[in-house]
């Protein structure tokens, strides 16, 4: 498998409802959570796989190279 | 601050935890259980649709605390509209219905109260309780207990337990900690989003709409929510679609057989979540730690249900670890997993098999024949003469 780049999250908090799928789905060690029970937005993520963002019920998750 | 020496030491007090706790407390074991929340079961991520039986069976008594509105049958739906009615008022009069000597099927309950009257079971049963409590991590010390990790209104808290429960819930950390492999498959974990409404009619049933038009890889539903109020969701797996459960939704209620229905509703509450459609984890044990409820993955395939299988996953766990630890056996993992195979003879091996029967149904792919194929075991499910016994 290819070396994804890593990536920093940005979450449009306006439209979040603190449903918790994007932690429940992301495959990186325990921890990886924003204080809002998302996936964290204060450090890259180096696994990249971006299932985060497909499965955000309300698309709010975006991402730029860390 | 010295470190207080526990039993049991139970992460998340959604049905699972608080459960777990209640029946170990009552076995008399010394159990603290945290939760992270300042209100439990908020923001809902759940529609709270759970079964009269699954609430007696773990002995909690329906209580109108939590109660939105009691359920009498089901109707299921085909793509197009077509329907299936099982109501139990019809089809057993003698037992169901709103009057006097008859009873409810099921109840659809407000998960912030009813997460609330369970936590205040366990602690009335003589469970300590902690809120706005985060676990943050566990380590078997070498003396056959652990010491769990804690932050309590910011203060770090170290307390030393026999044995680590992790019933966290879907988000689950717990068994990351372990090592165990928790990772759900994203063809399995549905992206769900619903509506509380207000101007939508119900008639004491569980609405369940089948077809991949509305939601590819799960399903849609219209609950009764009490005062004349209704609940609309549906969840989607993300693999199966382009579009996310937000578009999914506004098409099913502007654009579905439901439109005319649907053209005075007005949102009164958006929750979402998300329902693993998986199968149990494999190992849901490790030294000094066991694993409950959505954590475990502990739901029902079929239906994404996960209220009841968290009741009685906590009722087995409870029991088991009173038991165990009351006869003084080492926690290893090697004796815990013991809890797993009692739970697989109660409950797990069902699972298991209706884990295959929806595996079935997805594996098709022809669309047309994966809908009549949901929409015919939905419909069998839920009836009376159902071959599927009900978790
Ligand atoms: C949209 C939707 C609709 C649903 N509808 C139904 C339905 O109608 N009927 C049904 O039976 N099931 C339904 N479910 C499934 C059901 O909600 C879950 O299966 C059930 O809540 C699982 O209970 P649990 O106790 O395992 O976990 P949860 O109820 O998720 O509880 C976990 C608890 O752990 C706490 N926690 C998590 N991490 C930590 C930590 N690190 N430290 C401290 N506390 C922590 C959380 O705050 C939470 O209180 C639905 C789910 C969704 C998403
Ligand atoms: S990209 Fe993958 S690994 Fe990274 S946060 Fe999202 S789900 Fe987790
Ligand atoms: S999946 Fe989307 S809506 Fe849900 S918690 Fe994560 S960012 Fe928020």
């Amino acid at each position: 498998m290819s070396k994804k780049e890593p990536v920093i999250f940005v979450i449009g908090w306006n439209a979040c409802i603190n449903c918790g799928v994007c932690v429940a789905i992301c495959p990186q060690e325990a921890g990886f959570i924003s204080p809002f029970d998302t996936i964290a937005v204060d450090r890259p993520c180096d696994i990249a796989c971006l299932l985060c963002e497909d499965i955000c019920p309300v698309s709010t998750i975006t991402h730029k190279p860390a | 601050m010295p470190t207080s020496q526990y039993d049991l030491v139970i992460i998340g007090s959604g049905p699972a935890g608080s459960t777990t706790a209640r029946f170990a407390a009552q076995q008399g074991l010394k159990v603290l259980l945290v939760d992270k929340r300042q209100e439990l079961g908020a923001p809902i991520q759940c529609s709270g649709a759970v079964s009269r039986h699954a609430l007696e069976e773990v002995g909690v008594t329906p209580d109108e605390e939590f109660i939105h509105e009691p359920i009498y049958g089901f109707g299921i739906y085909n793509e197009k509209g077509e329907r299936t009615i099982i109501d139990y008022r019809r089809l057993k009069p003698d037992e169901y219905g709103a009057g006097e000597g008859q009873k409810p099927l099921g109840y659809v309950v407000d998960r912030r109260r009813f997460d609330r009257y369970l936590m205040t079971q366990a602690e009335r049963a003589g469970t300590e309780v902690w809120l706005k409590t985060e676990g943050l991590g566990y380590r078997p010390n070498g003396d056959g207990g652990c010491e769990v990790f804690l932050r309590r209104f910011n203060q770090d808290i170290t307390v030393k337990a026999l044995v680590l429960v992790g019933a966290d819930g879907l988000q689950s950390q717990v068994g990351k900690w372990a090592g165990l492999r928790t990772h759900i498959k994203i063809t399995e974990l549905a992206s769900c989003l619903q509506f509380i409404v207000d101007q939508v009619e119900t008639e004491g049933l569980l609405e369940i709409i089948t077809g991949h038009e509305w939601a590819p890889g799960g399903y849609a539903w219209v609950f009764p929510k009490g005062h004349g109020y209704a609940e609309i969701g549906l969840g989607v797996i993300p693999t199966m679609t382009d579009k996310n459960a937000q578009w999914h939704l506004d098409q099913f209620i502007h654009q579905s057989f439901f439109k005319e229905r649907f053209k005075n509703s007005r949102i009164l509450e958006i929750q979402g979540g998300g329902v693993p459609l998986a199968s149990p984890l494999r190992t849901q044990y490790a030294d000094n730690l066991i694993l409950v409820g959505d954590a475990a993955r502990h739901v029902n395939p079929i239906t994404g249900g996960g209220i009841h299988t968290a009741l009685s996953g906590g009722q087995i766990a409870g029991h088991f670890l009173a038991g165990f630890l009351n006869e003084g056996t080492p926690p290893t993992a090697q004796n815990l997993e013991g809890y797993q195979n009692h739970w697989l003879e109660e409950l797990g091996n069902k699972m298991w098999k209706l884990y295959d029967v929806k595996t079935d149904i997805f594996r098709k792919n022809d669309i047309r024949e994966r809908d009549a194929l949901l929409y015919q075991t939905m419909a069998s499910y839920f009836s009376p003469h159902s071959e599927y016994k009900k978790i």
